[in-house]
């Protein structure tokens, strides 16, 4: 027997106390992993853009619209392999109300050139190619929600209202997880061809272009090039690549980030002070005994390797105990979960590589900080009080 | 001195320092008192009024003997035997101690002190729970620098003492009264201390449980030389004292 292992036996002495405290650290650490994962899917999001892809935008706001003919400009610009003209659309499947996913109106031919991680069968690229009103969705959404090559699907336009007629021309998967897979697209002279006749202020306006840029090529050069070729124009532009693009929606969502992370702190906080209650009762139950230690010779730092040790057990385990659930939770079971329905926000939701070992060092960390107290007050009993009788 | 006895000195020698028994069987009364208390007064505060509980005592034990501490409740021996013990101060006066002058020794000093010539008997035993009867003699030995195997060995023949050998690896809640007390007695000898120091070690046992402990005190006296100091209410258990002493309102009478 050694010192240290009285503290960590003491763990098992009340072991309904101490599964109770090691489930309650385990949720918590739980809760922390899911927290850190939602924050680390959100940055991922961002890193899978493609490094060869540059975005062009309105100046001013991403929610301003460039006229149609800078996709022309942007094409001829030198470094610019192929452009892409997008417009968000912004749509509802009247029978799928409650389901969430992106609808943009693009020019099909370029859409494969620029997207080349998008893949399609020939014969249903065909059809979309060649179909007005064709539309190809995400994998992901078309399983979830049950559509179907050929079927007719009819969706109610929120920024462009009325009822949208379509096709399912394909149901496209991906190479790479930098686009999501629960999207829908469609021709973009569909959209273009309502404007002129129900909205002409909207007609010939893109929301954004991509630029698939020549290898080789700096994106940050390019960029650089295309804005100033849009300086002295009406509407100037601002192009960054697509990772930076992306990651400017983090930047809309910071404050939301922020407090997600505030909060994964605050769950830790709470954890520590769960467990220095649990240490401290047990502490003030073992009075007697620690008086006994001491009075047989034991020191003051010896009280305290007992109950630090013994917290930083439980803390340990509990951290373990955490992590097992985690894994099956956050993977398997939310992960998949919001990767195949939130695609568009979660493309990769895993645990960090980076979050585990965090987590069991706070876990035996916070431990640690738990018994701070209650190990100060056991190693300030008096000997004599502390085994006190009448007499 | 028994065969087991002489095992247990025999170990002795990883231990660190403390006075020791002569261990030749000589008469007492040849030897200094082991206890050596003048004008030794100690004062408690109970809010801001002070509460006398020792009273210039004047006390001496010699080396080898059995005492019993007697007297009501709140007469002071348990305060008596915690300045002996080392694990209080007194306010004055000299509480001297198998050589040591305690009120010199600082805290730590003190805390070292105890381990190597006070072995504690306890009424309500104190065992740690959540380890064996052998762990919980090899307890004080974690203090020593003796190796693993030396500690279990000796901790085993401190169990064999007390009659224990066959209940090492039982729990607390494994054993009865008496058997718990055995192993805080065993756990009071393992580092062979020279002085017992006893708070009512029969308190919280059955008549015929409290006879086995006060024999085996009894033989730790006479075949171990150990200095007993036994607090207790039980005129049974003084009568197993060579001295019986009583203490009434912070003096002895």
């Amino acid at each position: 027997m050694r010192a240290i292992s009285l503290g960590v036996r003491n763990v098992l002495r009340n072991r309904f106390r101490t599964s109770l405290t090691i489930l309650g650290v385990a949720v918590a650490i739980l809760a922390f992993v899911l927290l850190r994962t939602v924050l680390s899917a959100w940055t991922v999001a961002a890193d899978y853009a493609a490094k060869d892809r540059v975005v062009t935008r309105h100046k001013v706001s991403f929610i301003m619209t460039l006229p149609g003919k800078y996709v022309n400009d942007v094409e001829e610009t030198p470094g610019v392999k192929s452009a892409l003209l997008s417009s968000w659309f912004g749509a509802k499947d009247p029978n799928h109300e409650n389901e969430f996913f992106g609808t943009i109106a693009v020019d099909p031919k370029k859409f494969f050139e620029v997207y080349d991680e998008v893949v399609v069968p020939p014969e249903q690229k065909a059809a979309f190619l060649t179909e007005r009103r064709g539309i190809i969705i995400g994998d992901a959404l078309a399983k979830k929600v049950g559509y179907k090559v050929g079927q007719r699907l009819t969706l109610k336009g929120t920024i462009y209202p009325g009822d949208w007629e379509f096709i399912v021309s394909g149901i496209y998967t991906t190479t790479r997880q930098s686009i999501d897979r629960s999207s829908m697209f469609f021709h973009y002279d569909y959209l273009n061809e309502w404007a002129k006749e129900k909205r002409p202020r909207a007609a010939d306006q893109v929301g954004w272009i991509i630029s698939r840029i020549e290898k080789g090529k700096r994106p940050a050069d390019v960029a650089k090039t295309l804005d100033s070729k849009f300086e002295e124009r009406d509407v100037q532009t601002l192009s960054q690549d697509e990772r930076t693009f992306n990651t400017s929606f983090l930047g809309m969502i910071s404050a939301v980030l922020k407090a997600v992370d505030v909060v994964s702190i605050v769950i830790l906080a709470i954890m520590m002070l769960i467990l220095g209650n649990t240490i401290a009762m047990g502490v003030r139950e073992r009075t007697h005994e620690y008086g006994m230690l001491r009075a047989i010779g034991f020191l003051p730092k010896h009280l305290v390797i007992f109950v630090v040790g013994e917290a930083a057990t439980v803390g340990l385990l509990g951290g373990i105990v955490g992590l097992l659930l985690s894994y099956p939770i956050v993977e398997q079971g939310l992960g998949r979960f919001l990767e195949e329905n939130m695609g568009a926000f979660f493309p990769y939701f895993r645990i960090d590589p980076k979050t585990p070992p965090i987590a069991l060092g706070l876990s035996l960390l916070l431990g640690v900080f738990a018994a701070i107290i209650p190990a100060y007050r056991a190693s300030q009993l008096d000997v004599a009080s502390s085994l006190r009788k009448i007499g | 001195m028994s065969e087991t006895a002489r095992e247990l000195n025999d170990e002795k020698a990883g231990t660190e320092g403390g006075a020791k028994t002569s261990g030749s069987g000589a008469p007492a009364a040849a030897k200094p008192p082991v206890v050596v208390l003048s004008k030794v007064r100690k004062t408690y505060f109970r809010g801001k009024e002070p509460v006398e509980v020792l009273k210039d005592l004047d006390l001496e034990i010699p080396t080898g003997s059995f005492e019993a501490l007697m007297g009501p409740s709140g007469s002071g021996k348990s305060t008596l035997l915690n300045l002996i013990a080392g694990l209080d101060r007194a306010s004055s006066g000299v509480v001297q101690v198998a050589g040591s002058d305690l009120g010199k020794l600082s805290e730590s000093a003190r805390t070292k002190w105890r381990s190597q010539n006070i072995g504690f008997i306890f009424q309500t035993f104190n065992m740690l729970p959540v380890l064996t009867a052998l762990e919980n003699v090899e307890l004080p030995l974690l203090l020593t620098n003796l190796s693993s195997a030396e500690r279990r060995q000796r901790a085993q023949t401190a169990l064999k003492i007390v009659g224990l050998e066959d209940r090492m690896d039982h729990y607390p809640r494994e054993l009865s009264g008496g058997q718990e007390q055995r192993v805080t007695i065993a756990r009071a000898i393992v580092t062979d201390p020279p002085i017992l120091v006893a708070d009512e070690p029969t308190g919280d046992l059955d008549r015929d449980s409290a006879e086995d402990i006060l024999d085996l005190l009894g033989k730790l006296n006479v075949e171990f030389e150990k200095t007993i100091i036994m607090v207790t209410h039980d005129p049974a258990a003084a009568e197993r004292a060579t001295i019986v002493r009583r203490l009434n309102k912070g003096l002895l009478v």
